[in-house]
This record gives C-alpha cells, structure tokens and sequence, in this order.
C-alpha cells in the first residue's frame, strides 16, 4: 500500500533521520506488514544501515508491547 | 558517560496516589545505585499490542538517567522484576548525544511543576494551532495565486 510506487528509495535517508526510537509505533509501523512482520529491504528500498537500526527499534518495541509479535495470526 | 532509558508497564487499575509513590520508590532504588535520575515521567495509559499477565492495557513510565554503578544495577533490575505492579520493564542504551537529553529533561521539569498550568497551556497552544493553520490555509490560498501571476508574466 505505502509502496505501491517502484521507484525505491531510503524513507530514512530521505527524510533525514539517523536514529530510530522504539518508541515512535507510528514509524515503524510503515515497515511491518499487517500480519507484524518486519518487510524486506527489497520491497521498502531502506538502506541496509538504516534497515539494522530499524529491525533494532522493531523487536525492542515488540519487546515492550509497543508492537505486537504476530498479529491476525493463531493465537 | 554513557546514558541509559528504562521504559516500564505499570498495572493500569493502580489509583494516581499509589502510581506517584511507586514512581518514587522506583526513583530512589535508582538513586541508589549511584545512577543520576534526568527523566522520570508517566508516558501515559497505551493499549498492550498483546495481552500480558492477562491485561489489555498498561502505563508506561520513562525514565532517563545517567550512569551509576553497574554491579548495583543488576540489584535494581531484580527490585523490578520482583515488584508485581511491575508488569515488563526495558532498559536501552541511548546513543544520542546526552546533551540533548539535558535540554529535554528542563522542558519536562518545567511542566512537571505545575500542572494545572499545563493543563491551560494545552488548551492555549492548541488555540494557538488553529489560529495558525487558520493562518497558513489563508496563505497557502494567496500563494498558488502569486505563481499564477508571476507564470502569466512569463507567457507573455
């Protein structure tokens, strides 16, 4: 949905952000698919060092039930 | 010296009376590690992505503190785990720079101190924002037409 466009760019590169807090659920929200897993590299088109910080805020927001480990799946 | 944020989930059914003094307790186990309190504030009341100790909701509190002892902290971690109202808690190193961190903390200090006071200044700014947006819509109406202008002249 917010990737339907092919040109692949760095969201974070793009918008000037360097650190990622786990805090900011709406962010990371964009790069987790609608069952809560985290999305390739190759369809979101971050860089792979924003993409390590990203997988980072991700699990650490799971961590903190920020942000759910599966969602829409067998509970 | 490096910065630390422990983030916790406190019980949601606890009054605001015993939420304010376990908030303190927390604060002064962490004094007593030597460790230097910056922020320590209520996140607010957040739905639980998932249910845990069968809660659907929890409060988050940050804290932000500097550096203290690191064999007593692994005793701080224990208190918290072992404090049933307690029900997750995370600490992360942060690795911004710490003097924007000191900044912050004056800006919470401040709003901590009154807030009865916040209460209306929240109401005042949100005024405010209306008025601005009223301010920039009314721009942005006089803008595109500017353009228009200037495009015209360049036609001719």
């Amino acid at each position: 949905m917010a990737f339907q466009n092919r040109n692949k760019f760095c969201y974070f590169k793009e918008n000037g952000i360097h650190d990622i807090d786990y805090k900011d659920v709406k962010l990371l929200r964009r790069f987790v698919n609608d069952q809560g897993k985290i999305m390739p590299r190759r369809i979101t088109g971050t860089s792979a060092k924003m993409h390590r910080k990203l997988v980072r805020a991700i699990k650490r927001s799971r961590s903190i039930a920020l942000m759910p480990y599966v969602e829409r799946g067998i509970e | 010296m490096r910065y630390y944020e422990t983030i916790y989930i406190v019980d949601p059914n606890l009054e605001n009376q015993v939420l304010e003094s376990l908030k303190t307790e927390v604060g002064q186990q962490l004094e007593k590690t030597g460790s230097k309190l910056i922020n320590h504030r209520v996140w607010g009341k957040k739905r639980l992505a998932y249910p845990i100790n069968k809660q659907k909701y929890g409060t988050f509190v940050l804290m932000q503190f500097e550096e203290g002892d690191q064999v007593k902290m692994v005793e701080f971690m224990t208190l918290m785990k072992l404090n049933n109202s307690i029900i997750r808690h995370m600490t992360v190193t942060l690795d911004s720079k710490p003097e924007v961190h000191v900044e912050e903390v004056k800006k919470e200090e401040s709003s901590k101190s009154n807030d009865t006071e916040l209460k209306k200044d929240v109401s005042e700014t949100k005024e405010e924002k209306n008025k601005k947006v009223e301010k920039e819509n009314s721009t942005k109406e006089k803008e595109p037409l500017k353009v228009e202008k200037v495009v015209s002249g360049e036609v001719k």
